[in-house]
């Protein structure tokens, strides 16, 4: 693994964590490098990343690597498999979160939201974490959308870069956040987008 | 030539003897070809194509060049002078949801116009505007590459181009972003110089006079040949005389002989008609084949892979050789598009570039002009497709209709005989460290990359694309994708 690959996995992690986008020891990252995975250890603090949490497993095939790796790594595996995806961060952000447990779609009101995002479907399973259903639903959103979200779990976003995907889940965050605060108030939302009629069909 | 006769017609297509436009260069054959056929369209070839030089490009009739490669020499030795659409009537094809059409093409355009490069520096200085920036990135190739930064980078650049010579800037059609430019020297005019043509008669060959090189460019769309691949022969030329290989040869900062030589190119005369077969057989000719700043014979474009490493595995392993259009590693390297990453960092970056690859040949596919991927993804495209056809069409299920695309040129050039051997760089780039700038002390360590990137790919370590790989691209039958070749 190269330092530069470490120091990245590390700045991020940190930064989602100081946002509050994980908790202490939840949330996971990857990288696809060729056939390889690197992706964060299974009970890894985000925060705190060290070169023992991050474990390289294939894409492909199972190895021993398996028992340390990510409980989502089944999901990873199979966006990558499925998509063009060459990173893949999963968060649980609070306002995110709760705006999935409302609303079957996320549509943001706010400028950054509305150009970056557009809609961000909002999608449901049983077995929210790590699971063989999880496994088979998100590719076929992401797919279209390079960010999903998983109700009452949380976004999986995808990137070229674990950069974007980064930012793909930060935004969100500050979407429904202000998705929430604006709702809170009352009132009717004073409308300045051209065309944000058409959002939910994006 | 003879009259093919099929006749005229709404939709007939007929072969035309080329009578007098035979021998004109090319203003003067479009300017006959639009009073033959008002309001044609038209692609044609000058005396460069005529006569056989191998880097001769083909003109369309709003001034721009299919340059690289050589189509243009094609054309000429099967004796076609032009190839010319004429015409009345609309004949757009049908969109499927024109209001849905109308709504993402609007979104695509908030995209342009928010971002600096589409929206600023493309429209203010069009694309010479990168002299300045890779000059400071230590990435601009100065005389054949010996040296990445050029001390007269300002006098060459966007800026004093837009300064002194520009007179309007001109668009594709429709194109919001118009990176073209109409220039005057006051003795001549005409389209351009573009960012690479500005490096190619400039800096490449220590040429810091922009009236000179803006001149050469001139006499080399007149001709109708490829501004890199002439600027990058001359500058191998320069250098053999520099090391006493080539008698009475043009040296490093001779700009009146830079545009002697483009003009005696196009004729075939003297040193022309070697400079001509361009920079591979020209300097194996001549004893020292490594001066040829090429990849797979073709001479490499306006970034130095050791200031931007990524740059040298997208030269190396372009299908068409050392070519910036199949995939430019320019956004994520140095202009922080999508995002910035470590240009001289050697791994992790196969995958980004293989994404790349394989957009660009859908946007060849699509006829996009690639500038727009400096603000959209994938996504975007995909969305126009779709409201055009009027199905959904996602953005994976076009890239991955480009790798089709990539595969297929690739089988193409491994039953041509190409191999690993060929995914390479000049040797200057792999061991010659960059003596002073932002990248001093630098080469690229290509092999790791060139390993990362075959795995990628899906490719065996001599980069051939595996069987499992081609049968998940539906090309396990390569035949119909390689044609006679195969």
């Amino acid at each position: 693994m190269s330092s530069a690959v470490l120091e990245q996995f590390r700045r991020i992690g940190r930064d989602l964590f100081v946002a509050g986008l994980v908790s202490s020891h939840g949330g996971n990252m990857s990288v696809r490098q060729g056939d390889r995975i690197l992706i964060t250890r299974r009970g890894s603090m985000l925060a705190q990343l060290e070169e023992r949490d991050l474990v390289d497993i294939g894409l492909e095939e199972n190895d021993a690597n398996v028992t340390l790796a990510s409980t989502e790594i089944v999901v990873h595996r199979a966006i990558y498999q499925q998509t063009s995806a060459l990173a893949i961060v999963h968060t649980h952000p609070p306002y995110a979160i709760a705006q999935s447990l409302v609303k079957d779609e996320i549509v943001p009101v706010d400028s950054e939201g509305s150009y970056l995002l557009h809609k961000v479907p909002v999608v449901e399973a049983q077995l929210t974490a790590g699971s063989a259903e999880v496994a088979e639903l998100l590719p076929r959103w992401l797919k279209e959308y390079d960010l999903v979200m998983l109700r009452g779990h949380g976004p999986f976003a995808i990137g070229h870069l674990l950069e974007e995907a980064y930012q793909l889940t930060s935004v969100l965050e500050m979407a429904c956040r202000i998705l929430t605060i604006s709702e809170g108030m009352g009132g009717e939302l004073k409308e300045y987008r051209k065309g944000s009629d058409q959002y939910g069909s994006w | 030539m003879s009259d093919g006769g099929a006749g005229a017609g709404s939709a007939a297509v007929a072969l035309r003897a080329a009578g007098d436009l035979w021998g004109r260069d090319v203003p003067a054959s479009l300017a006959r070809l639009r009073e033959l056929y008002p309001g044609c369209e038209a692609g044609v070839i000058g005396p460069a194509g005529e006569r056989g030089v191998l880097f001769a490009s083909i003109v369309n009739n709003r001034g721009r060049s299919l340059g690289r490669g050589g189509l243009g020499a094609v054309m000429g030795a099967k004796r076609l002078k032009a190839v010319v659409v004429a015409g009345g009537g609309e004949r757009r094809p049908p969109v499927a949801d024109p209001e849905r059409l109308a709504f993402v093409a609007y979104e695509a355009e908030k995209l342009l116009k928010a971002n600096p490069i589409t929206s600023q520096a493309l429209p203010e200085f069009g694309t010479s505007v990168l002299v300045n920036v890779l000059d400071q990135a230590g990435a601009l190739p100065t005389r054949n590459f010996r040296a990445s930064q050029f001390e007269h980078a300002g006098a060459i650049s966007g800026e004093t181009l837009r300064r002194d010579y520009v007179q309007r800037r001109a668009a594709c059609r429709g194109c919001g972003i118009g990176c073209a430019r109409r220039t005057s020297t006051g003795d001549a005019s005409g389209e351009g110089p573009e960012y690479e043509s500005i490096w190619a008669l400039g800096a490449a060959c220590g040429v810091g006079d922009l009236k000179a090189i803006v001149e050469a460019g001139y006499a080399c769309n007149r001709a109708g040949m490829d501004t890199i691949t002439m600027g990058s022969t001359i500058a191998c030329a320069m250098e053999l005389t520099e090391e006493g290989l080539l008698a009475d040869g043009p040296r490093f900062g001779d700009a009146a002989a830079v545009i002697a030589l483009c003009e005696a190119t196009a004729r075939g005369e003297g040193l022309g008609e070697e400079l001509g077969q361009g920079s591979a057989r020209f300097a194996a000719r001549h004893g020292r084949p490594e001066l040829s700043m090429s990849v797979k014979a073709l001479e490499l474009p306006a970034y130095d892979p050791r200031g931007m490493t990524g740059q040298g595995l997208a030269f190396a392993t372009s299908n068409r050789g050392g070519c910036h259009l199949r995939a430019n590693m320019l956004g994520p390297e140095i202009l922080g598009v999508p995002k910035m990453i470590d240009r001289f960092a050697t791994l992790g970056k196969a995958g980004l570039l293989i994404n790349m690859q394989n957009l660009n040949a859908v946007l060849d596919s699509l006829s996009v002009c690639k500038f727009t991927a400096f603000a959209m993804k994938e996504d975007y495209y995909a969305r126009l497709l779709s409201a055009v056809w009027g199905e959904t069409v996602e953005p994976q299920e076009l890239l991955r209709v480009g790798e089709r695309i990539w595969n297929a040129e690739r089988l193409f050039n491994l039953a041509a005989g190409f191999s690993r051997a060929d995914d390479t760089l000049p040797r200057r780039l792999l061991e010659e460290p960059v003596t002073e700038g932002p990248a001093a002390g630098r080469v690229v360590d290509l092999a790791p990359m060139l390993d990362e990137y075959y795995i990628a790919r899906g490719w065996d370590t001599d980069g051939r694309p595996r069987p499992a790989k081609l049968e998940r691209l539906g090309l396990a039958d390569p035949r119909p994708a390689v044609g006679a070749a195969g």
